[in-house]
């Protein structure tokens, strides 16, 4: 029985090892590509950055003023953002209007509470390769994508519903 | 029975103070565990030194002394000047553009230096430029420039800029300097 012991002791060091002392493998072990860090000013004039929302979920919507679908979206995750944010979740929205009184006007008709950050140079919405609107990525609390969602209708959004709580579980 | 009694008490007795001692024996198991333990401990240690010498190394390799430049940005209170953004301009051509948080402003305010640019340049002369952009006093925004020529010699340099209060004057004081 102690032969078998010792036998089994290195592979349970190595083991251990690789589960504690590194800190990666949740990120690993969670499936897409680490989420592009940025830094954007808001309308509000505050600035924000991604990476200070590491241990929190975090969903970006990207959106304009000029995308018809997006003002569902906004609304959409306002009202998530009202029911999670105790439990640490958080949206950032992301305007890529290249005038900022158009996002801060329809943010102000929607009444959204999150941060809208504006993207006139295009950087953020280019790193995440955003080809159609409204598109939400979701980033788990390691600060890897998740998933990626354009418009939704109400299947799809059960679906969110799901995997978001899914990963705010986690 | 009085016997009886008193052999129970002794046993009793002898129970009573034994029993510590046959608790903190550790089991064979415990032990086993402890050990281990022990080594997981010691291996994560040991990969956590690894870690930063592979660090090190990467970064001697990536900016070697002999031309590495860094540029810091430190404050001092803050009270006339918030601060917004920092960009860096090296012989004309912008090497950095930093934009500070709230949560990174109220780092710098308690003594933190941010490392806002890292890079290379040959020895001889450049010319580092820094633009300050925020808010001064009554929320008016403020653009402020620092001018710093660099001698790049043979070993790292280290610049900072230094965001202070001007108390006699009520403004903002923008100090760029070599750190020797």
């Amino acid at each position: 029985m102690d032969v078998r012991i010792h036998r089994r002791r290195p592979a349970a060091c190595v083991a251990l090892t690789l589960a504690l002392a590194l800190p990666l493998p949740a990120a690993i072990a969670a499936e897409g590509p680490t989420a592009p860090d940025f830094a954007l000013r808001s309308a509000a004039g505050a600035n924000h950055r991604l990476s200070e929302h590491r241990g929190e979920v975090v969903a970006i919507v990207f959106w304009a003023s000029w995308c018809g679908e997006c003002r569902r979206e906004l609304e959409r995750f306002e009202r998530l953002r009202r029911t999670y944010a105790n439990a640490g979740f958080v949206v950032l929205g992301v305007n890529l209007d290249k005038d900022p009184a158009q996002a801060r006007s329809i943010a102000e008709a929607v009444g959204i509470g999150y941060p809208v950050l504006l993207d006139a140079s295009k950087d953020v919405s280019s790193a995440y390769d955003v080809n159609e609107l409204p598109l939400v990525v979701l980033v788990d609390r390691h600060g890897v994508v998740r998933a990626r969602h354009d418009a939704l209708d109400e299947r799809e959004e059960r679906g969110l519903l799901v995997s978001l709580r899914d990963l705010i579980d986690e | 029975m009085r016997m009886t009694m008193q052999a129970l008490l002794v046993k009793a007795l002898v129970f009573a103070s034994l029993a510590p001692a046959l608790a903190e024996e550790p089991t064979p198991a415990a032990a086993e565990r402890s050990a281990l333990d022990t080594e997981v401990q010691e291996l994560r240690r040991q990969v956590v030194d690894l870690n930063r010498d592979l660090f090190m190394l990467e970064e001697d390799l990536l900016f070697p002394a002999s031309t590495q430049v860094a540029v810091f940005v430190s404050m001092d209170t803050g009270t006339f000047f918030q601060l917004d953004s920092v960009q860096i301009k090296v012989d004309d051509k912008e090497v950095a553009n930093y934009l500070y948080t709230a949560r990174e402003l109220e780092a710098l305010k308690r003594g933190g230096v941010h490392r806002v640019w890292l890079g290379n340049l040959k020895a001889g002369e450049h010319e580092l430029v820094a633009f300050f952009t925020g808010q001064g006093t009554h929320e008016r925004d403020y653009k402020r420039g620092a001018t710093l020529t660099i001698d790049k010699g043979v070993g790292a340099q280290y610049v900072e800029l230094k965001i202070s209060d001007k108390r006699r004057k009520l403004q903002p004081e923008f100090v760029v300097r070599v750190w020797e």
